[in-house]
């Protein structure tokens, strides 16, 4: 942790005036001229007695304006103490029967028309537009939507801060969520003991906490209709988040249509269906009679309807998000975040199921599938507030924006009543910028058992986790029979940051637990209270063997490419959530580019084939969570060797983190979808052509690449760049 | 002394805490006067102007960083942001301003602004600014257009183009390099285009489009912004027949390295330099495969007859 001498003179001294300043107050402090309880009040002193790590006080703080939260003073507590109010499950979404949809779902995009609000920037009064905001035609249109129409359809919005007006459907009863009554109407708060949130200030789906579940299962296609019922005055946004949204089902394996391409948003006032079939990849060439019991999908009686695909390829637990163009970040910030659980026969939440292809992982047994009572969700992420205790964003920090206020499930670090028996916990990190690393305050075991919503091969235990980057997924479970009724034990966040691009160092539990770190958001973030005995005996397992990884041994590698991250010039942006880097605008081994071969690309993946990728990180001490659309791809080998893949990365993935000056090789295939194989990536300085690249299936399901004009969206309907825009260079 | 150390104490937290609080985080109007410096900034027609209240408050800007010595990837955002401003019309300078902030300000002086933008025909409307360094650098902080990694080097800086509607508070980033007709759209639609009418072309109707090779695609983004084929010279030469003209080993050469051949002062490259407005060729860093797939896409395009109508010799 050194400046090094190549940085601007300006710095330097930025530097050196801060090591004068930081002497100086120490000295003071020394002689007692100012006091300790004036540096904490002035936000220069953590209450720990370290002077925090501020521009202008620290050496090593990120160049003006570098502090946590950055660049702002510390967010205002209100006297709140942590582990003082309980935290909440999410709320789950109605599932509804699609014949509530009104209008009907249609195949291709809904462009009845109907009149706008001249509040829309670019409208004028009496203009009209589609109601749906899916780019209309056969491009866009739901692939095999009559194969699989949709059997539930759930409704969201996306709305401004409001109380959710006692409406919370937790999943289970109250004495599975800290007692909390459900029908008790809750504001939009971070802690009962901070301030109501502005309706322009915080933007989640429905505009309600807590956050929103998803429960669907294999072989039922899910239509989820979202509305967009933002403030149509793009004023009305405190500062950050855009009020057009596109919703990203985070790796699912749907068709491009439905997988919120970042260019397809859609305005307040419309609508987007988004079509998720719910298939196992595979599904086309693979188990094409559903005869495999274990590809299947729990019923409503308790037993097994077997679909399509192949089991190995069964995932379990998503998260979906805004991934519009420019302003992912500052929108999943706002509150743009939820989770999906998807329910297998392997993985079909109920614990007592013996069928022989049930896993029966931690969850309950009241219903046939989906139970929650011990089967937890959790988000974390950290935020900021102003003076006022709104949330605040600094939208010109593209190194990436840290908080100083952890939250998990929205609440600021609240505790969570558990039995003495084995719980699941499916943790997703929701920050902009920040990277955990989790471990128990005891430092007893935790299972890992799934890695990005892939149940592992084999599962771990671990005394700490891997370090958790941004959108990455844990599933663990913790076995807190070894706890007697009435103790406490705290996850620990162990992952220090000073700024936004990568955590500055993992600290072990004890220096976590001591306090003594300047990042707020490290040390205990949930505290888990051992409330009771189970009423009925735990009959949950984690098997020595969970999902093993699908055999690609007979299936020839077409293609491999190498792809780099972040280097000179053109330095990549850490906007995290945004950075769904994949393979676009990116040089790739000897030069060529990927994005500029269209006539390769269409040859290169072909039926039944799949590709090997290499990704590097150039340098420039950032790391990258780098997520990448279509299938799941799997680890080959870190840092050139397999032997360097842990254990708890050998399994499926979808979000790859190449660690600072790491690399990594993984395989992935091609198959069952049309979509947007990439997409030129119109953000900062991916210096690409507005274009992207579906990828298709001929009439005898070969698959083959199809540039296509990107859709430009207007509130009056979605229009494109012409193909043969070549500019002359004449003048 | 007491006293004195007191009050330097004072001072010193004082000024310390103000650091650590940046004036008018409210929960409106964030990004306005109180974040962004009103530091003075001088025109290339060396008008003095204040980054503000005169460049900022009330308009929609798009703002990007250069400087006329770069030889990366400044010329080619300069060309491209040229095209944008064409596509625009003359909504450029009336409702949405340009605004190229250089970062070498020592050698960047009005003069030298005022004949780099007239190599580039940047129209009215655009302005190219320079300044007192550290003035420059905290605008460029602010913007979030330069970051710890890259203030080491000019050259590392990014090509982002700062899309701001200040009324609003609302900002995006671009790449300053993107395609001119996709950033002339985006700009209209973030900033709102009131004087659009008539029915918008569905995407329904929107055809596949041609397969493009990677020569080709290198050429429409790298190169078209300052170069034709066949259509007469632009900042830079028409490069039909080219392929034919000039030694291969010397073409590759110049595509891959064209600031080292004029540095080290080639004959032809000199020549090229001072022919065509002194506008440095920039070197993009493309890869020995990127350069070959290029000069085989302008050898294929050149031998369309319409090609070699206007063809210069370059």
């Amino acid at each position: 942790m050194y400046l090094k001498g190549n940085f601007s003179k300006a710095r330097l001294r930025e530097a050196a005036n801060a090591r004068c300043n930081r002497t100086e107050i120490v000295k003071a402090l020394s002689q007692g001229q100012i006091s300790r309880r004036d540096l904490i009040r002035m936000g220069l002193m953590s209450a720990a007695g370290t002077l925090v790590l501020t521009n202008g006080l620290s050496v090593f703080g990120k160049s003006a304006y570098g502090s946590i939260p950055t660049g702002a003073p510390p967010s205002p507590m209100f006297d709140v103490q942590p582990f003082s109010t309980p935290m909440p499950r999410f709320d789950v979404f109605k599932r509804n029967k699609v014949d509530v949809l009104d209008p009907a779902p249609t195949a291709e995009s809904n462009q009845t028309q109907r009149l706008l609000n001249p509040a829309l920037p670019g409208v004028t009064a009496g203009q009209t537009g589609p109601v749906e905001g899916r780019p209309p035609g056969p491009i866009w249109a739901h692939q095999d939507f009559t194969l699989r129409p949709p059997k539930v359809a759930i409704i969201a919005s996306q709305a401004t801060a409001q109380s959710n007006g006692g409406i919370y459907d937790p999943g289970v009863l109250s004495d599975f969520n800290c007692r909390i009554d459900s029908t008790a109407a809750i504001d939009l708060k971070f802690h009962p003991g901070l301030p109501t949130q502005n309706p322009a200030n915080v933007w989640t789906f429905n505009g309600t906490i807590p956050p929103k579940l998803v429960i669907g299962r294999y072989g039922e296609p899910i239509l989820f209709r979202h509305f967009n019922n933002l403030p149509c005055d793009p004023k009305e946004n405190a500062g950050f988040g855009r009020h057009t949204i596109s919703t990203h089902e985070h790796n699912g394996h749907h068709g491009a249509e439905n997988d919120g391409f970042t260019g397809a948003f859609f305005f307040p006032g419309q609508f987007y269906d988004y079509h998720w079939p719910i298939v196992l990849a595979g599904f086309r060439s693979i188990n094409k009679d559903a005869t495999d019991r274990m590809a299947s999908s729990p019923n409503d009686s308790g037993g097994l309807d077997n679909v399509p695909g192949d089991w190995h390829e069964t995932m379990s637990t998503h998260w979906f998000h805004d991934h519009m163009f420019s302003f992912t970040s500052q929108n999943v910030y706002k509150g743009n975040a939820a989770m999906f659980n998807i329910y297998s026969g392997l993985d079909r939440g109920n614990e007592a199921v013996a069928d022989g292809v049930n896993l029966r992982l931690p969850s309950g047994t009241a219903k046939s599938f989906g139970n929650l009572e011990y089967d937890v969700n959790l988000m974390l992420a950290d935020k900021a507030f102003d003076r006022d205790g709104q949330l605040m964003f600094d939208i010109f920090d593209f190194d990436g924006f840290l908080g100083d206020i952890m939250t998990v499930n929205l609440i600021f670090k609240p505790f969570f009543e558990v039995e003495r028996r084995k719980y699941r916990f499916r943790i997703l990190n929701a920050s902009v910028s920040r990277f955990f690393k989790l471990a128990l305050s005891d430092a007893s075991p935790i299972i890992q058992i799934a890695n990005d919503g892939n149940l592992l091969p084999n599962p771990v235990i671990l005394t700490e986790l891997d370090e958790q980057g941004i959108a990455e997924r844990y599933d663990i479970v913790i076995d807190f029979s070894r706890y007697a009724v009435g103790s406490k034990v705290w996850m620990v966040n162990l992952a220090e940051h000073e700024d936004g691009k990568a955590p500055s160092g993992d600290l072990s539990i004890a220096e976590a637990l001591s306090g003594k770190s300047s990042d707020p958001c490290v040390g205990k973030i949930l505290e888990f209270r051992i409330v009771r005995d189970p009423p009925t005996p735990d009959v949950s397992q984690v098997l020595p063997v969970l999902i093993p990884n699908p055999d690609l041994s007979k299936i020839p590698v077409a293609r491999t490419r190498t792809f780099e991250f972040g280097r000179g010039g053109t330095q990549t942006t850490n906007d995290p959530v945004t950075s769904f880097f994949g393979p676009w605008g990116v040089k790739t081994n000897g030069g060529d580019m990927l994005n500029a071969d269209f006539g390769r690309v269409s040859a290169a993946p072909g039926k039944d084939t799949r590709e090997i990728w290499t990704l590097r990180n150039g340098g420039g001490g950032w790391d990258h969570p780098i997520h990448i659309h279509f299938e799941e791809g799997r680890i080959l080998s870190r840092d050139g060797s397999a032997r360097n893949v842990p254990a708890w990365e050998k399994g499926r993935k979808d979000v790859y983190r190449l660690r600072p000056g790491g690399e990594l090789t993984i395989t992935m295939q091609f198959r069952d979808w049309g979509g947007m194989f990439m997409e030129h990536c119109h953000n900062t300085v991916h210096e690409d052509n507005a274009m992207l690249i579906r990828w298709e299936l001929d009439d005898r399901g070969e698959p083959f690449m199809r540039p296509l004009p990107t859709p430009i969206p207007t509130p009056q309907g979605v229009t494109f760049v012409a193909p043969d825009d070549i500019l002359r260079g004449a003048l | 002394m007491g006293t004195t150390r007191s009050a330097l104490i004072a001072a010193l937290v004082a000024s310390a805490a103000m650091l650590v609080r940046p004036p008018g985080l409210l929960a409106a109007g964030r990004w306005g006067a109180d974040y962004f410096p009103n530091v003075a900034l001088t025109t290339q027609d060396g008008k003095v102007v204040r980054f503000y209240d005169d460049l900022l408050k009330g308009k929609a800007v798009a703002v990007n960083l250069v400087y006329t010595r770069c030889t990366a990837s400044c010329p080619l955002e300069t060309a491209k942001l040229a095209q944008v401003q064409r596509l625009l019309g003359d909504r450029v300078g009336k409702d949405i301003h340009f605004y190229s902030i250089s970062i070498d300000p020592a050698h960047d002086t009005p003069a030298v602004l005022k004949a780099y933008a007239e190599k580039f025909h940047a129209g009215p409307g655009w302005l190219f600014l320079t300044g007192n360094e550290d003035d420059i650098n905290l605008v460029s902080k602010k913007l979030g257009s330069s970051s710890l990694t890259d203030l080491a080097s000019r050259d590392g800086h990014q090509p982002s183009l700062m899309i701001g509607n200040e009324p609003t508070g609302e900002w995006m980033r671009n790449s300053a390099v993107d395609n001119p007709r996709f950033l002339a759209t985006t700009m209209t639609n973030f900033f709102g285009n009131p004087k659009r009418g008539g029915p918008l072309k569905s995407y329904a109707e929107a055809p596949a489009m041609p397969e493009v090779g990677s020569g080709g695609y290198l050429f429409r983004s790298r190169c078209s912004a300052c170069h034709s084929v066949g259509s007469g010279p632009a900042v830079g030469p028409d490069l039909a027949g080219v392929t034919a003209r000039r030694d291969r080993a010397w073409l590759v050469q110049y595509v891959s390295e064209p600031d080292r051949l004029l540095d080290e002062k080639d004959p032809i490259a000199v020549d090229l330099f001072a022919r065509y407005r002194n506008v440095r060729m920039p070197n993009l860093r493309l890869s020995p495969e990127e350069v070959a797939a290029l000069l085989h896409y302008i050898e294929e395009k050149s031998r369309s007859p319409v090609s070699f109508r206007n063809a210069a010799m370059p």
